[in-house]
């Protein structure tokens, strides 16, 4: 699988991942578990860096002329 | 009506209908497509990582207050067996219903339906707690739902009995 396929798919991976971790911190909120919010917040904000890569990578693969 | 306004919608040179050629170019058109999806998915992984945060934050502030307050609610020899009594914990805006069991024991949560907030209240002929609004049901001895849209238990206040007094020594949200 080429480069650009790979950071394609992988933005939805990290799309997916988002989805499931911010249900869990909203509910980790309101059930007074800080703990579980702060893991999810985590993996969420690792996800959303790791998506910003792979979306800056397609974008150069993508453009390249 | 002007003849201009008449023949609006029809080509009236070649130049025009080049364009609609351009336009039904299918190859550039999923390209398009497939460029603005993906940087549509791009954003809503952003905002939607990003949401999380002001949870993170609201959390780290909320975390210092701890519902360990020591209040009295009942004289152990006030509710009869099966009987049930409604108090305030921790605040007086969060209402609460302690319950003697029929295996007499004291039990006791927060009231507030975990489905849409609605008053619980204990019904001794089943021993179960029940929410009026949409049938809502709770197990009497751990919280938990048992039938209905409720999905989550009900906030358990944690109890002492002492001295002949029930007392409420703190809360627990997610338990059993």
């Amino acid at each position: 699988m080429d480069k650009k396929r790979i950071t394609f798919l992988s933005i939805f991976l990290f799309l997916a991942i988002n989805v499931i971790s911010l249900s869990k911190v909203i509910e980790g909120y309101y059930g007074q578990e800080y703990s579980h919010v702060y893991t999810f917040m985590i993996v969420a904000l690792i996800s959303t860096g790791l998506a910003t890569i792979a979306f800056f990578l397609w974008r150069k693969e993508e453009y390249k002329r | 009506m002007s003849e201009d306004k008449k023949n609006k919608n029809h080509p009236d040179n070649d130049q025009d209908m080049m364009k609609l050629v351009d336009n039904l170019n299918r190859k550039e058109d999923v390209n398009l497509n497939r460029r603005a999806f993906l940087k549509a998915s791009f954003g809503t992984t952003v905002a939607l990582g990003l949401a999380t945060t002001p949870f993170g934050v609201m959390s780290a502030i909320g975390n210092d207050k701890e519902d360990t307050e020591r209040i009295e609610i009942a004289t152990a020899d006030e509710l009869a067996v099966g009987e049930a009594k409604n108090f305030n914990y921790p605040t007086e805006d969060e209402p609460a219903v302690l319950v003697r069991t029929p295996d007499d024991q004291y039990v006791a949560y927060n009231n507030k339906c975990t489905h849409l907030q609605c008053p619980v209240f204990y019904e001794h002929k089943d021993n179960v707690l029940l929410c009026p609004c949409h049938k809502g049901y709770f197990d009497v001895n751990s919280g938990h739902p048992i039938a209905g849209p409720p999905q989550r238990e009900l906030p358990k206040i944690l109890l002492e009995v002492k001295d002949g007094k029930v007392f409420a020594v703190g809360r627990e949200y997610r338990h059993g």
